[in-house]
């Protein structure tokens, strides 16, 4: 493929595929209806708690396939193989978290994180703005 | 630790607002695991605003540092610089007030931002 792309350098001067290229691109990767597969889009932002400016998407839901960040969710919480990128500090928080999450998922009632962290709580550190403890926070959720 | 309980009683706090709010609940461990995104994601800002900070050859970190964390949504940045202006056309002694305002956009991190900045970014000297 290399060899063709130098052969190619004088029309692949333009921003935009040669003619060439767009007969590769159209034959062998584009989707078309008669592939029997869904179009892949990736999901939008989207702000629970403000106003959303972003457009709405234009899609048909059903011609597309919305790839999915959760449906795997099992699988998160080791690091997957790397190729020529390393796992970001980010990478590495997400997985952690997921672990976590895994281990509470067993929890019965009461939890650890709470408990062991209850006994570091410093008035002084946090608003106090509302009567309620925390005991009765968490309790009543 | 302290800060983390600190985080988690916040973190606490706003759940229970939301839950009244949506008529939803929480479970202990739904709160454990916000609390530890909040104060892992806390490091992530830190770094992102120290970098920022460093990219314009400053050693403070600013509301337009802050802004740039907010970037990818349109919705959020509006939101934040909204905040921001508000604030700034305030007095300029209630800088530190902006810092709470604007972490606070971001649902949870509020205490928790500031303290981590605080304590794990040698220059983040908010004010």
């Amino acid at each position: 493929k290399e060899r063709r792309c130098q052969k190619q350098v004088r029309c692949h001067e333009n921003w935009s595929l040669s003619a060439e290229e767009f007969e590769i691109w159209d034959r062998l990767y584009r989707i078309k209806e008669s592939d029997g597969i869904k179009e892949p889009i990736l999901p939008q932002t989207h702000f629970e708690t403000l106003e959303n400016l972003e457009e709405i998407s234009q899609h048909e839901e059903k011609a597309t396939h919305e790839l999915s960040l959760s449906e795997w969710r099992i699988w998160q919480n080791r690091p997957f193989p790397t190729f020529m990128v390393d796992h970001s500090d980010r990478c590495y928080h997400f997985i952690s978290v997921m672990e976590m999450i895994e281990l509470m998922r067993l929890e019965q009632g009461d939890c650890g994180y709470e408990l062991e962290l209850q006994p570091h709580l410093r008035v002084e550190d946090v608003t106090v703005q509302r009567n309620k403890s925390h005991l009765s926070v968490t309790s009543s959720t | 630790q302290r800060l983390k309980a600190a985080v988690h009683y916040t973190v606490g706090c706003l759940c229970e607002e939301v839950a009244e709010d949506k008529d939803v609940q929480f479970s202990k461990q739904t709160i454990a695991a916000i609390s530890e995104i909040t104060f892992r994601q806390c490091e992530n800002f830190a770094k992102d605003l120290e970098m920022f900070a460093r990219h314009a050859k400053r050693s403070t970190v600013t509301t337009e540092d802050v802004k740039l964390l907010a970037r990818r949504s349109n919705s959020l940045l509006k939101y934040i610089t909204q905040k921001s202006e508000e604030l700034a056309s305030s007095n300029m002694e209630q800088k530190e007030k902006k810092k709470k305002k604007s972490g606070a956009a971001k649902g949870g991190r509020t205490s928790g931002e500031q303290e981590t900045a605080v304590t794990e970014s040698e220059d983040s000297n908010m004010a």
